[in-house]
């Protein structure tokens, strides 16, 4: 597991996500609710990236740009189908960076 | 934002992320189905007297039904992913998406629901003759299928004979529906003599589930209802009809592409076809062409029309879970032979190449190469 910075909390807007490379990885960030969660960019359907997805239900999930699939920003999990899920990355804010583990 | 490493982290770079993989963007892709809206004052001012006089509107429709308060993106309406009414639109969706050709669709939530034959066959002239004028010049990249008053075969060979010398336009654009009549009752062989003469390929695509009474669409309550699953059984209906009715003995070389009624029913529906086919034919000769023809029986097994005639674009394909199962159902729907690709932008359910080239288990460099372009190509005579 390495610890990458990724930006400045105001870097991204409440209600927005964004895309970073670390490492090998594309993880998405989604800021909601004053909080940040981030998950694997690539959506499990047909590939679409999840950082240009809608975050909804209340700051709860993030939905597909392409076709709606939503997941839950907490656990990944596909609010419909729980058994497709997109790999969580731990997310945090320390000393005023967002810090990412992956 | 930062790039440089910050207080001891490995740094992050922020990216926009290319959902298309990148081996769609070496291959030729041909997308068979893309839906083309031309905003209505252009087709306004391409409509002729005098119906250009007395027309302001784009003309009323019947009931439509669209998938909003499914997919709840209100505003939208059809065009789930955007608008493209512009030759210059089109080629910067299909840069977005890796393709290399498209064929046009007419965009306009069913024109064929107009109700007056002659307004429809106006602005079908309309939408065509804009192309020709304004949208071909833009790129060889842009091909279409011309739209016609399908309700009046006579109507719509007409239009076919005056615009189908322009190479650019590489079908016919028709939908099926339990609304329609069966496009293979020989009613439409106006349509199949004209599109003859000129090598078209009929595009036979979903549509009209809304605008006219009928017991089982007004039963229904569903986007999932109206539009994933009643266009199966239609399309199956209409395949049928036009196998059995005799439409690819009088016409040998006619081409279909059928679009959006799905794909892995074929299996079972070349077997039924066929088995019925072989213990009650006798009806078959009791058929308009059979009668016209003296003939008996068909000149083959009703499965062989399909591999020889038809061809099925693959938006919205549903892949399984196990690989294994995918692997089969392609096998037995002969996908590297009978699939187009296709993408129905800028619809809801609007489906990207990724998926031809993220399965090389079961869809080999060979197949990938058919679905994306190469079976299109063999399909279209003019493309
Ligand atoms: S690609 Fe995400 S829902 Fe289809």
């Amino acid at each position: 597991m390495t610890d990458y910075f990724l930006c400045k909390p105001g870097d991204i807007p409440e209600g927005e996500g964004r895309a970073f490379q670390a490492g090998e990885r594309v993880v998405a960030v989604f800021h909601a609710n004053g909080r940040f969660h981030a998950m694997a960019n690539k959506c499990l359907h047909r590939g679409a990236s999840m950082c240009d997805g809608a975050i909804a239900d209340g700051g709860s999930t993030i939905r597909c740009p392409w076709h709606n699939w939503t997941f839950d920003l907490e656990t990944g999990r596909n609010v419909i189908d729980p058994r497709e899920a997109l790999r969580k990355f731990q997310v945090r804010v320390e000393d005023g960076q967002v810090i990412l583990s992956a | 934002m930062n790039e440089s490493a910050h207080s001891g982290f490995e740094s992050a770079r922020a990216v926009t992320p290319d959902p298309i993989n990148p081996k769609i963007r070496t291959m030729e892709v041909v997308d068979t189905d893309f839906h083309f809206s031309p905003p209505w004052p252009v087709i306004r001012s391409y409509l002729k007297e005098p119906f250009k006089s007395r027309i302001w509107h784009y003309p009323a429709v019947g009931l439509e039904y669209n998938p909003e308060p499914a997919n709840e993106r209100p505003g939208v309406g059809q065009d789930t992913h955007g608008t493209a009414g512009t030759g210059a639109e089109v080629l910067r969706i299909l840069d977005q998406f890796g393709t290399d050709i498209v064929i046009l669709n007419p965009g306009y939530n069913r024109p064929m629901s107009i109700f007056s034959e002659p307004v429809l066959a106006a602005f079908c002239e309309a939408y065509n003759d804009y192309l020709v004028k304004e949208v071909f010049p833009v790129s060889p990249r842009i091909r279409a299928n011309m739209m016609v008053c399908q309700r009046n075969p006579e109507l719509a060979a007409r239009e076919i004979r005056r615009v189908g010398h322009h190479r650019q336009f590489v079908g016919v654009f028709t939908e099926f529906s339990a609304l329609y009549e069966q496009l293979g009752n020989a009613r439409f062989d106006p349509i199949y003599d004209a599109m003859r003469d000129f090598d078209l390929v009929l595009t036979a695509h979903s549509g009209g589930w809304f605008n006219h009474f009928s017991p089982l669409f007004n039963g229904a309550r569903t986007w999932i209802e109206l539009f994933g699953n009643a266009p199966i059984a239609n399309a199956i209906v209409h395949l049928a009809a036009m196998i059995v009715q005799g439409l690819f003995d009088k016409y040998p070389k006619q081409k279909i592409l059928f679009q959006e009624g799905g794909v892995w029913w074929l299996s079972d529906f070349m077997l039924r076809i066929d088995d019925f086919y072989v213990s009650a034919p006798g009806d078959i000769a009791l058929t308009e062409r059979k009668l016209a023809a003296g003939e008996r029986y068909l000149n083959k097994l009703p499965s062989e029309y399909i591999l020889e005639n038809v061809r099925f674009s693959t938006q919205p394909i549903t892949i399984p879970k196990n690989p294994k199962h995918f692997g089969w159902m392609l096998e037995l729907c002969h996908a590297k032979d009978l699939f187009c690709f296709s993408t129905d932008w800028p619809h809801q359910t609007m489906d990207p190449a990724n998926w031809v080239v993220e399965h090389p288990g079961q869809i080999d460099e060979a197949m990938q190469k058919a679905i994306l372009g190469g079976n299109a190509r063999k399909l279209y005579a003019r493309l």
